[in-house]
């Protein structure tokens, strides 16, 4: 069995607050992580993620639980822990705007306490990796913002650490770089070099590279299970029905009020209904509604599911 | 071995940054000379005439020079935490598996030699100008500005942990600069309490062994120890009260916010 790299229990996180309510970040979370696993950390904007991921880094203290990177206690031993790990947090920030990709990368080795004669060959793979060469002598705030972010996950890995974390590495980038980025991601996923957990809310992000997905809300695990596994899940249980012309009123209102993951769409011919029926069974109960209503069916089929359809179902229908 | 290479990381960013912002650094120094010749000329104007105008002089050239060592100091590592919190890099600094504190105290002996090129290039500029050419004892000096400059770090470290938590403290940066004037031309001869504050100590001996030609040797050992007391002791309190700052920070989730 592979070791786990990162073991996280019972962590919580509350903000608390002179005036109002406290605020419950991160409520009683726990999972446990493998050597070279890549997991992505999922949740609508204020489930926890970033908390989380500060909390694992000790920027930020958690109010209770406990956080082991490689063995070793991250609130205790704070600085063995750090060996382990290094995480990019603000997507483009967390590089030196006045240094050069070059002189970026050197620093970030030198602060992890490693000798740039050491890594002189791989950060040329790293500026090589990341599409940098041509400006590599270029100071970075003179980079597009792209650019910039690329340099900021290269500067993380130039660490070498077991445990990289990133926090929305894609966000704000144009799709053609936010593919370059994920290709490089994807690579360094493939090699399995590191342990990585990524935050996003670019759902295609975390299908392409990550095996297994955690998605939190308000502060808690809903789901923690591999990507595979999810889609297999929901495949199973998604249906697309297609009817020639479109539904009455009273069908769209006796279907809404039946089924609760439903999604209809109609063109000028005809209509789409996507629906979620984890007993089988149910799809006889939308073919008598269609059929009450004289409605032709076109077609039944078992609907492709994809990670962000999955995560709005988990964290809107409460599936899991 | 770690704490080497972290060394000598922060001091090739320091040669980087100054090398690259040269014509920045020489504006400064220009802009520092400029306000010294006003003070000069303003003094020679008011008391030029008197027979002790030169002990005046002596006294505006070593105060000026500590003057614009501590504000350098101060200014720097305040405004230095203030912008890497901006810039997002103090959280990559605290992540450091060597330790924050090593990393602060580290860039503090960094950019001191920076400083001193700075201040050395001043001080020759001073010293032109006025005719008066002040004993440079390098012995001396270096161990009274080094003491001197701690109880400032600690007030700059304080600072620094204040704007991590409350964020807008630019304006009181700016009345803590002025303060630094007041802590330099505090008269500790005729009020010996204040020479418990940081800076007067240091000044009032930066000048003894400058315009008296006295070595640290011949200083009295008393006013040593006293100075080395009174540094540690600011700094200690400075730096104690960043490190309760960062925890108070890191509780509240805003270390790297701003």
């Amino acid at each position: 069995m592979t070791e786990p790299v990162l073991e996280v229990r019972n962590l919580t996180k509350v903000y608390r607050q002179r005036r109002g309510e406290d605020v419950v970040a991160v409520d009683d979370i726990g999972f446990i992580i493998k050597k070279n696993e890549v997991v992505g950390l999922l949740g609508p904007n204020g489930a926890g993620k970033t908390t989380t991921i500060k909390c694992i880094c000790t920027l930020i203290r958690p109010t209770s639980g406990s956080i082991r990177i490689n063995g070793t206690d991250a609130q205790r031993n704070t600085r063995i822990a750090l060996r382990h790990v290094a995480a990019v947090l603000e997507g483009n920030r967390n590089i030196y705007w006045r240094l050069s990709v070059r002189e970026n990368l050197e620093f970030f080795a030198g602060l992890q306490g490693i000798r740039s004669g050491r890594v002189r060959s791989y950060i040329d793979e790293l500026i090589e990796m990341f599409q940098l060469k041509e400006k590599e002598r270029t100071d970075a705030r003179n980079l597009s913002r792209g650019m910039q972010q690329k340099l900021a996950v290269a500067c993380a890995l130039v660490k070498k650490t077991e445990v990289l974390l990133l926090d929305e590495p894609t966000l704000g980038l144009d799709v053609e770089t936010s593919h370059e980025l994920r290709f490089a991601l994807k690579e360094m996923a493939r090699r399995g070099e590191r342990t990585i957990i990524l935050s996003s809310h670019d759902m295609s992000v975390v299908q392409d590279i990550c095996e297994r997905v955690i998605i939190v809300n308000n502060g808690k695990i809903v789901t923690d299970d591999q990507v595979a596994n999810l889609l297999r899940l929901f495949q199973a249980s998604a249906y697309r029905f297609e009817i020639e012309g479109r539904l009455s009123k009273q069908q769209e209102r006796q279907l809404e009020e039946r089924f609760e993951m439903l999604k209809i769409s109609e063109t000028d011919h005809h209509t789409e209904i996507e629906a979620q029926l984890e007993d089988g069974n149910r799809i006889y109960e939308v073919m008598d509604i269609l059929k009450a209503g004289d409605s032709r069916i076109r077609s039944i089929a078992r609907k492709e599911p994809n990670l962000e359809e999955i995560f709005l179902n988990i964290v809107k229908g409460g599936k899991n | 071995m770690r704490y080497l290479i972290l060394f000598k990381a922060l001091l090739k960013q320091e040669f980087i940054l100054m090398r690259r912002y040269l014509f920045n650094t020489i504006v400064s120094l220009i802009g520092i000379y400029i306000i010294f010749l006003l003070i000069f000329f303003g003094a020679h104007a008011l008391g030029g005439g008197a027979p002790e105008f030169g002990a005046t002089l002596d006294a505006i050239v070593v105060g000026f020079l500590v003057w614009t060592f501590a504000l350098f100091a101060y200014s720097d590592l305040a405004h230095g935490m203030v912008r890497e919190a901006q810039e997002g890099t103090l959280e990559q600094l605290y992540m450091s598996p060597v330790g924050f504190t090593w990393v602060s105290l580290f860039r503090i002996v960094s950019r001191f030699w920076v400083m001193l090129t700075f201040n050395i290039m001043l001080l020759v500029l001073m010293m032109a100008t006025t005719g008066r050419w002040l004993h440079l004892d390098v012995v001396s000096l270096l161990p009274l500005i080094v003491l001197t400059l701690a109880g400032v770090h600690g007030m700059a470290f304080a600072t620094g942990g204040l704007a991590l938590v409350f964020k807008r403290v630019e304006s009181f940066i700016g009345i803590l600069q002025f303060a630094v004037v007041g802590l330099i031309a505090a008269p500790v001869g005729r009020f010996p309490l204040l020479r418990y504050l940081p800076l007067a100590e240091g000044n009032r001996l930066i000048r003894r062994v400058m315009a008296e030609g006295l070595s640290i040797f011949e200083l009295p050992a008393t006013d040593l120890l006293f100075l080395l007391a009174n540094s540690v002791l600011w700094f200690g309190l400075g730096f104690l009260a960043f490190k309760l700052l960062v925890n108070v920070a890191r509780d509240r989730g805003l270390l790297g916010h701003y």
